[in-house]
């Protein structure tokens, strides 16, 4: 065997592996995505939205708090957390740019936002939960802001900066004041990636668990009353997939396929917005 | 009037940025200050004993990081080399048709929240690992295994994107040098991106030994060190999302805190490293 | 319309009704070409911006067969057998046919395995032979005084020209029988630029050679033959003098003396 035809079967042989690595990802993929529908579709029906929790073996229950709770904590995170996030990136994008502060934040940011988010959960517990002496809606909200900010303040940063500087210029020898500049030049021009930005934010701290499970922790019933523990779609899941009670388990399914259709659907929607401004 | 305005402007977003500063400081502050009891009480013996027993007061995360350590390596040792064949296939293999929707599935699969990966884990692994390979299902290696099927989408994303930014003339010259196509991805992409790549490994490491939910459903919760693989065992998040609510005295919830406090320090070390040293040079490098 | 003449001496390369489409186009980006490419000779591409020069070269080497759904069509004769079948070796083909680009392509190496590469390609593994053809590859590519010191250090810490250098020593260091230049200097600042040609003019000896450039007195200082295309057409192909001296298509002429381009 040739050198030459040597390497032209290491070729094959890789280009095979790697095709078969390809199927196996999406193997994955289907094999969720396809446990998830089937289940989930199983699970769902108007008592999902209709009932609250109930003990295992009631035929009326469902997930009604949850859902309710869970729009509370993110709603709240997300009033919260959007503009103050935004904010910051605009004061890295628009005043602090290169220098060292500016370049320091962006760097923590990044760290934090892939930083466990679980510790999140146990500074709120310590600065929230334990002083009031009980877990709460805010608390659980709270823990989502901290999570979801690095993400939005990152995003907006980047956004800006794709604004080109000579949009600035224009409106700057105009004799607009700077803060104008940015409100009605700036932000207009990056709109579509502030928004994707936000999509994305909120998809992320949806999904989140861990940082809720000793914050807002969980409630069977609806509340919403954000100084009591609140249900939220994760942590129900959480309870009732490691339950031993099928209707629950079932129930958890019906959980799990909202809230990833939730998360997928503002995914697709921030790429979404994202290619029509490329596509302008 | 405008000036006023333009100075609040300027001042409050100055303000909301550095808050993220003192944010994270105060984090470390608050963890150590809770910290302070169970260090004190226990000093070193907390991360090099192995009895975790808060019945007997006695805490010793030994099991709990070990429980870190071994699952985060088994879930890179499967995902690293997957992710690097998906990447190859997305940034050279993939027709042009494929190469848009499996990258875009790719990426989703990325984003879908991790509890799904651990709920999945628990009704449709734990039933493979415990009737094909042993135990009880519930283990060090179903968890390291979930956890490698959440970093793989991740890491093949970004694992592409570093492939990607090797300029096109720099392959094709080594394509007109008689290359295959392994050649050139073994001999130039592969070097030209290396700072890139490994920087998004060590990036998923740190977002992997930090992850609560796909593992905690499938581990067990079981502070024991063994080298059964199936056996169940403990990791630093598991702890932690399992007996939070249910500490009943001060120095138990301050060896929590410890151990949170342990987890952000090693997290946070692990991804300083792949941003500062790597991937930096990365950028730097393109 | 078109004035193609004949070579004088043996030919490399013969494009006999070629034509060339990118995938998604409907056009052909080469129209209904028949050319020689003369041996141990220099021939110059030159035209507008966007006249297809490049994309006749990559023709050569079919590099364009990296991306799919290209269409050739016609016949590229090299050594007697059109490389335009489909049965066609690629990594052979390459092996004969070398590549220069428009800017440097060191690899993420050492000086010496970037020449060494091709090389390696090919199986060879002993160390005295390696080291013998390097240094004669490097010293054909008159960069050899420059770096023999420091063959272990990083390609990438080379300025602009000596990188052009290495990749041109990287090229022939496989001894290919035809080389092909894409506007080769066109990243470089004019120092460079006149020692690449020097070395380009050298290098006729031994093998033959496609040269696109942008720049017609780069043309005319190393050629001894020069093409002229215009919208995917060779509108005249000849011998340097007389396409710069006494062009027989207007269009040539209008083009050389810069009234458009
Ligand atoms: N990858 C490609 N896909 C489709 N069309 C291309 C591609 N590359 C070049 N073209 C088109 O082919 C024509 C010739 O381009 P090119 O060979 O690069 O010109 P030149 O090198 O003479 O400047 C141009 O009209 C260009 O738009
Ligand atoms: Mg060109």
């Amino acid at each position: 065997m040739t050198h030459t035809s040597k390497r032209i079967l290491m070729n094959k042989i890789i280009m095979t592996l790697s095709t078969l690595s390809a199927i196996i990802g999406m193997g994955f993929l289907f094999w969720i995505l396809g446990v998830l529908v089937i289940n989930g579709v199983d699970a769902l029906s108007w008592n999902i939205f209709s009932q609250e929790g109930a003990p295992p073996g009631y035929e009326n229950s469902g997930l009604k708090h949850a859902l309710i709770g869970q729009l509370f904590l993110i709603g709240i995170a997300t009033l919260v957390g959007v503009p103050l996030g935004i904010l910051a990136g605009t004061y890295l994008s628009e005043y602090g740019q290169k220098s060292a502060l500016a370049e320091t934040i962006r760097d923590i940011s990044d760290i934090m936002m892939s930083a466990p988010s679980i510790v999140i959960g146990a500074f709120v517990y310590a600065i929230i939960v334990a002083p009031m002496g009980h877990f709460s809606g805010w608390a659980g909200s709270i823990a989502l802001t901290i999570i979801m900010l690095p993400i939005i303040l990152r995003t907006t940063d980047d956004m800006l900066n794709l604004v080109p500087s000579t949009l600035r210029e224009a409106a700057f020898a105009l004799g607009a004041p700077k803060y104008k500049v940015i409100i009605q030049v700036v932000y207009r021009g990056a709109k579509a990636g502030i928004l994707t930005g936000v999509l994305l934010g909120v998809a992320r701290v949806a999904g989140e668990t861990a940082p809720l499970l000793f914050t807002s922790f969980n409630d069977n019933f609806l509340n919403t009353n954000m100084n009591e523990p609140m249900a939220s779609l994760t942590v129900t899941m959480y309870n009732y997939a490691t339950s031993p009670y099928e209707d629950w388990q079932k129930l958890g399914w019906a959980a799990a396929f909202i809230l990833s259709m939730f998360i997928l659907a503002l995914n697709v929607l921030g790429r979404l917005f994202l290619l029509k401004k490329k596509g302008k | 009037m405008s000036a006023i305005i333009d100075k609040i402007f300027a001042y409050s977003s100055k303000f909301i940025a550095v808050s993220i500063l003192l944010l994270v400081a105060w984090i470390f502050t608050v963890l150590l200050q809770h910290s302070l009891e169970s260090m004190a009480t226990s000093g070193f013996d907390f991360v090099t004993q192995t009895k975790w027993a808060p019945n007997l007061e006695k805490f010793g995360a030994l099991p709990a990081i070990y429980g870190s350590v071994i699952s985060t390596f088994l879930a890179m040792i499967l995902a690293v080399p997957l992710a690097i064949g998906v990447a190859i296939y997305l940034s050279e293999l993939a027709p042009a048709k494929l190469k848009g929707p499996v990258g875009v599935s790719i990426e989703l699969l990325a984003a879908i929240p991790s509890v799904i990966y651990g709920m999945w884990g628990l009704f449709y692994f734990v039933p493979i690992i415990r009737d094909h390979v042993g135990g009880i299902g519930i283990s060090m290696l179903t968890a390291g295994i979930v956890l490698s099927i959440m970093i793989l989408p991740f890491m093949a994303a970004v694992t592409r994107d570093a492939m990607n930014t090797t300029p096109d003339i720099l392959k094709e010259s080594a394509y007109a040098l008689g290359g295959t196509k392994w050649d050139v991805i073994k001999d130039v992409i592969i070097p030209y991106a290396k700072a890139g790549i490994i920087g998004s490994f060590i990036l998923a490491l740190g977002r992997a030994i930090g992850e609560t939910m796909a593992v905690t459903f499938v581990m067990g919760n079981v502070h024991q060190i063994s080298t059964d693989l199936t056996a169940p065992a403990t990791s630093i998040p598991v702890t932690l999302a399992n007996e939070f609510t249910e500490a009943d005295s001060g120095l138990y919830y301050s060896s929590l805190f410890e151990l949170s406090l342990l987890l952000l320090v090693i997290s946070f070390t692990i991804i300083s490293i792949a941003k500062f040293y790597f991937l930096r040079r990365a950028r730097i490098g393109q | 319309m078109a004035t193609i003449i004949d070579v004088t001496e043996d030919k490399a390369l013969e494009v006999k009704d070629f034509e060339f489409t990118y995938a998604g186009n409907e056009k052909p980006s080469v129209n209904k070409l028949t050319m020689p490419i003369a041996k141990n000779s220099i021939t110059a591409l030159i035209g507008p911006s966007g006249c297809g020069k490049t994309t006749l070269l990559r023709c050569f080497n079919r590099i364009h067969d990296l991306y799919p759904n290209n269409k050739y069509s016609g016949e590229i004769l090299f050594k007697g057998r059109n490389i335009l079948q489909p049965k066609e070796d690629l990594i052979h083909l390459r092996t004969q046919i070398g590549m220069i680009f428009q800017k440097p392509t060191a690899f993420p190496m050492s000086i010496f395995d970037n020449v060494a590469y091709g090389l390696r390609l090919q199986g060879m593994k002993n160390k005295t032979e390696l080291q013998d053809r390097v240094e004669k590859a490097l010293k054909d590519a008159a960069i050899w005084r420059e770096v023999h010191e420091r063959l272990k250090a990083d390609a990438n810490g080379l300025s602009g020209g000596q990188q052009q250098r290495l990749c041109i020593a990287r090229a022939i260091a496989v001894e290919p029988e035809v080389l092909l230049f894409d506007e080769p200097t066109s990243a470089l600042d004019p120092i460079s630029t006149s020692g690449i040609e020097e070395l380009v003019v050298e290098l006729k000896e031994r093998v033959s050679i496609i040269i696109v450039t942008h720049n017609m007195q780069q043309a005319a200082r190393v050629s001894d033959y020069t093409g002229f295309m215009y919208l995917g057409d060779m509108i005249e192909l000849g011998r340097t003098e007389d396409i710069f001296v006494t062009p027989s298509e207007k269009l040539t002429e209008e083009y050389i003396t810069g009234k458009f381009g």
